[in-house]
């Protein structure tokens, strides 16, 4: 039996699958406390089922996005390596950043040294400042991490006690800016994020559960829960991610659907593009900055059922705060779900409440209550459409670098439109009639997000990057950088030490006997001609293990 | 002036004429490299476009090709030429200020008539943006920069009899590079005259002398033309550090340049020195074009006075960019019956090598000389391809302005041509209809493709 169990900064979701189906689920309160409300969650899934039955538990969690967006988190410094290129006026990022001399080639060549007096006083300055935790990144510190290991090493001969974060340990691709958020990110979570894995272990333990217990990335992939701890911040927009895959699980496979998550003050959606979700080319953005995790591509709109309805002048607006619950619940102003409920699409609330809503609006214009109700109802789902309509032409537009890429790019609509969360229902109908699409709000569709925690799988990539006339090459998830020991070295040899690495990775995590099936998503050979002489090849390779969920809920979709 | 910079960044990292060919898959790496470490496409003055392709008669209106358009591209080339129309498209129609088309292959050797490829070109991405443009959006005024240091005698050839085309191309002088053209006397044709304006440098030019004759020639004559789109055919071969080109332009005067002459769009033609000038380049002509400081980026072996240029060099440029000066000024007033006869036609013979291909073009072109329009063209041309029979083509191609008697009388020629014996293929490209149909004499077929 497998268990998914979503913390949410507000409620957290449990569900117990048995053989593809939902034995049971729960919503409870998220507290202060996170152990109480995952006892409370898990006591309530587990009525009469003994916890040796459990093979398998899966978390994601909003809790380390949420601390992220209240800025709830301890300060760090940066100590920056950009060298020459972008102005160095671009690297604000709302903390004490030092920006020391040294600078890397594309190809991780030293083209300026370190300066020892200016790293010495960047600490110094930090200590001064009263920093305890500093990410250090430099720009192509994914080719050549010499210098990010240099200041580090000076980190620890003055300051032992001090966090420090490279940028090359965190994320491996190109784009030094992201990396710098990344990194940042990364250290200042670190301590929460330890207290979030210290807090589900013992909840865990103390229900005697002992199967394996992993954690939901952003990308849909799983990673064991215990072996993290290097890089939680691939974990921490995990969230979203839980509902998408809740709905794939829910969906037949195959399908082309968009996923509508109609919250309070949000709506989230996602893509699943023929039944696989679809991943952001950019990384997961953190307010205006993006970071390099890798993400399923997701995007908030910013209206829910709680959106402060107003009527200024001859005008009906829709605004993006929410000063409280609707009307109809006791609320201060009209929202989208009073709307709801005078149409009959809710039955939440008071019917009354919601129609002097209504008339508060409708009555200075001349209107009804059902249609002012109609009219915001509309200009909701018009935003939400319009957004739909954006992330498909954003996902035909995304840039293609290979001549089969552009060649196989696809036009698709979506089948159906799939609703979660607590505002969904009286939206769903609507919003799919309006892009031809057949709506659909699953059974479960409450707990979607426990759901595609308990079905998620582990993915785990390797991006190879060897440059044989240089003769070393990189692991980008990993940090690593090593030597080419075989020559000549071929493509087969890089494609072998890909894997290689891929196995290596996945028994450092644990997940040894999830590389049976692996598949190249990149491998591209450059040939290197100097002066009219082919001096070497440079291999950009990636191999993963394929995405996707363990099965589909219903009629045993897959299960073993 | 907020509105973005486009970029479409398509390096073709599937495509090369030849594993170790100049033109292979790693031209573009470092550069994405880059521009990518840089962030750049997360700036908020970029924005990024997906690449499309070109279709087959989007060439068409350019190109004859031999025999036809499929036997003389590959996708790549498709998706190159079509890249540059998204961009083109996403200029006219507002979304952006200007764009930076990345692209492989070049285009800027491939001329009217096309047998092979010649300087790495097969198809040429500016002509076919400029013909795309007045089809599809009605521009009619275009000025053409080409600051590769090869001469871009594709473009000149196509834009030769095209008076609403500026075309101006600075390079290192042909005598000493390929294709071994675009000297000062390369003017235009009869009814184009010095709308064709070409500076051959000497080698070993530096920025002094390149800015003289951008702030002296290039700039003034742009906007005394008064173009409705600039286009900068954006080689990057001037570099100091090029193996094929022996120029000293660096990365920051490439910017400079881009700065002042603010081009609507620049399209990426030549530049080999793909580690020490590509990557440099590619960066300060976004930032550049998206107005960001690029003050800071600068070649690794690069410092400030490192090439002083001699007093004679710029003396030299000086002259030829008077003489240019003059031409432009003069351009009105010169007798032109005088300087191209006073014929029902101008006629002109040209012998064209394809250096990648090893093909021998001779072509006799043809240009009726008409009050009212700039007139059809005639062109018949055999390419020699040594172990093979040359291919004879008979072509008339339309231009966009025509008149009506321009226009029944080029079709009169072509349905003659249809009937004589000497060519394997014939061709029209009506411009102002946006026809174009091609016949094959062999299979007794023709083709029409419409816009």
């Amino acid at each position: 039996m497998y268990i998914g169990i979503d913390v949410g900064g507000t409620s957290t979701n449990a569900v117990l699958l048995n053989e593809g189906l939902v034995r049971a689920s729960a919503t409870v309160p998220s507290s202060e406390d996170i152990i109480t409300s995952l006892l409370d969650a898990l006591d309530r899934i587990m009525k009469g089922v003994p916890a040796e039955l459990i093979e398998r538990v899966v978390f994601s969690t909003t809790l380390i996005t949420n601390l992220i967006a209240e800025k709830k988190y301890d300060p760090v410094g940066l100590i920056l390596i950009p060298g020459p290129g972008l102005s160095h006026v671009h690297y604000k990022y709302n903390t004490d950043t030092f920006i020391i001399s040294g600078a890397m080639d594309y190809r991780g060549r030293e083209i300026i040294p370190l300066n020892d007096n200016e790293i010495e006083k960047a600490i110094n300055n930090l200590n001064a400042r009263g920093y305890k935790k500093v990410a250090v990144v430099g720009k192509f510190s994914v080719r050549n991490n010499k210098h990010e290991k240099t200041v580090a090493s000076k980190l620890a001969s003055l300051h032992p006690d001090w966090h420090v974060e490279l940028g090359h340990q965190v994320a491996g691709q190109l784009n030094f800016p992201r990396r710098v958020v990344s990194t940042m990110l990364a250290c200042a979570t670190k301590d929460k994020y330890s207290f979030f894995v210290d807090s589900v272990q013992a909840a865990l333990s103390r229900r005697g559960i002992e199967g394996a217990v992993y954690i939901l990335k952003a990308d849909g992939g799983t990673m064991p829960l215990n072996k993290v701890s290097g890089v939680p911040i691939e974990t921490i927009f995990s969230g979203p991610a839980a509902s998408t895959l809740g709905v794939q699980a829910l969906i037949p496979p195959g399908e082309t659907a968009v996923v509508v998550d109609i919250g309070g003050t949000t709506t989230d959606l996602a893509l699943i593009l023929s039944g696989q979700p679809l991943l952001s080319a950019r990384g997961a953005p953190v307010y205006d900055n993006l970071t390099q995790v890798r993400a399923l591509a997701v995007k908030s709109v910013a209206v829910g059922g709680d959106s402060l309805v107003e009527r200024v002048g001859k005008e009906i607006l829709v605004y993006s705060e929410r000063l409280g619950p609707a009307f109809c619940l006791g609320g201060p102003m009209p929202t989208p779900t009073d709307a709801l409920r005078v149409l009959g699409l809710t039955r939440l609330g008071s019917p009354k409440k919601a129609t002097e809503a209504m008339e508060m609006l409708g009555q200075p214009l001349g209107m009804s209550p059902s249609e002012v109700a109609q009219k915001i109802i509309n200009m909701v789902i018009d935003v939400i459409v319009q957004e739909i309509e954006a992330m498909f032409i954003q996902w035909e537009q995304e840039p293609a670098y290979r001549v089969w890429e552009v060649l196989q790019k696809r036009k698709e609509r979506p089948d159906m439109v799939v609703g979660v969360g607590g505002g969904a229902a009286g939206f769903i109908t609507q919003i799919a009639a309006r892009i031809g699409a057949n709506p659909v709000i699953p059974p479960y569709s409450p707990v979607a997000n426990a759901i595609g925690a308990a079905v998620a799988i582990p993915t785990i990539q390797i991006n190879l990057r060897a440059d044989t006339e240089q003769g070393y090459y990189t692991i980008e998830q990993e940090g690593y950088q090593g030597k080419i020991e075989k020559d000549p070295f071929t493509e087969e040899d890089a494609l072998l030490l890909a894997d290689e690495w891929l196995k290596k990775r996945a028994e450092k995590y644990g997940l040894g006997n999830a590389v049976e099936k692996t598949e190249y998503t990149r491998r591209d050979v450059f040939t290197m001609v100097r002066n009219w002489i082919t001096t070497g090849r440079i291999y950009d390779i990636s191999v993963q293990t394929p995405r996707g969920i363990i099965g589909h809920i219903g009629a045993r979709g897959g299960f073993k | 002036m907020n509105k973005k910079t486009g970029l479409i960044f398509f390096p073709a990292f599937d495509w090369a004429i030849s594993p170790t060919h100049p033109e292979r898959e790693e031209r573009l790496l470092y550069t994405r490299d880059q521009i990518f470490e840089e962030g750049v496409m997360d700036l908020p003055q970029i924005h990024e476009y997906a690449p499309r392709l070109a279709s087959l008669h989007d060439i068409s209106r350019t190109h004859f090709c031999v025999p036809m358009v499929q036997s003389q591209v590959t996708e790549a080339h498709l998706i190159a030429a079509g890249s540059t129309l998204q961009l083109g498209d996403s200029i006219v129609n507002g979304e952006i200020r200007n764009g930076f088309a990345m692209v492989r292959p070049p285009g800027h050797h491939a001329m009217r008539v096309v047998h092979g490829n010649r300087g790495f070109c097969s198809i040429n991405n500016e002509a076919v943006l400029v013909e795309y443009l007045r089809r599809r959006h009605g521009i009619k005024k275009i000025a053409i920069v080409d600051s590769d240091a090869h001469h871009g005698d594709g473009t000149q050839d196509i834009f030769y009899h095209d008076p609403d085309v500026l075309f101006i191309s600075f390079h290192q002088d042909g005598r000493t590079i390929f294709p071994g053209t675009g000297f000062t006397h390369e003017l235009g044709g009869p009814g184009a005259y010095a709308k064709t304006l070409n500076v051959p440098l000497p080698p070993g030019t530096g920025d002094e002398a390149f800015m003289y004759v951008v702030d002296n020639l290039v700039l003034p004559v742009v906007k005394d033309f008064q173009p409705e789109i600039i286009i900068n055919s954006a080689g990057q071969d001037n570099h100091y550090t090029d193996p094929l080109g022996s120029m000293r332009f660096t990365a920051r005067a490439y910017a400079d340049f881009t700065k002042k002459l603010q081009p609507h769009l620049a399209v990426l033609e030549g530049g080999y020195a793909i580690e020490t000038a590509l990557p440099y380049i590619n960066l300060a002509i976004i930032l550049a074009l998206a107005d960001v400081d690029y003050s800071n980026v600068m070649e690794p072996d690069y410092w400030p006075g490192r090439f002083k240029e001699s007093p004679e060099r710029i003396a030299q440029v000086q002259r030829m960019v008077e003489q240019l000066l003059e031409s432009w000024a003069n351009k009105d007033k010169v007798d032109l019956p005088n300087v191209f006869g006073n014929d029902k036609y101008y006629q002109r013979k040209k012998f064209i090598y394809y250096d990648t291909d090893y093909i021998e073009e001779e072509q006799f072109e043809k240009v009726r000389m008409c009050p009212d329009c700039p007139g059809y063209i005639i062109i018949k041309s055999r390419g020699e391809r040594g172990y093979r029979a040359p291919i004879r083509i008979y072509a008339v191609s339309i231009p966009f302005q025509a008149c009506h008697a321009c226009q029944s009388e080029a079709y009169d020629i072509y349905e003659q041509a249809k009937k004589q014996k000497e060519c394997e293929y014939v061709y029209m490209q009506d411009k102002s209809t946006d026809t174009c149909m091609y016949y094959d004499k062999v299979k007794g077929q023709e083709w029409v493709t419409e816009g």
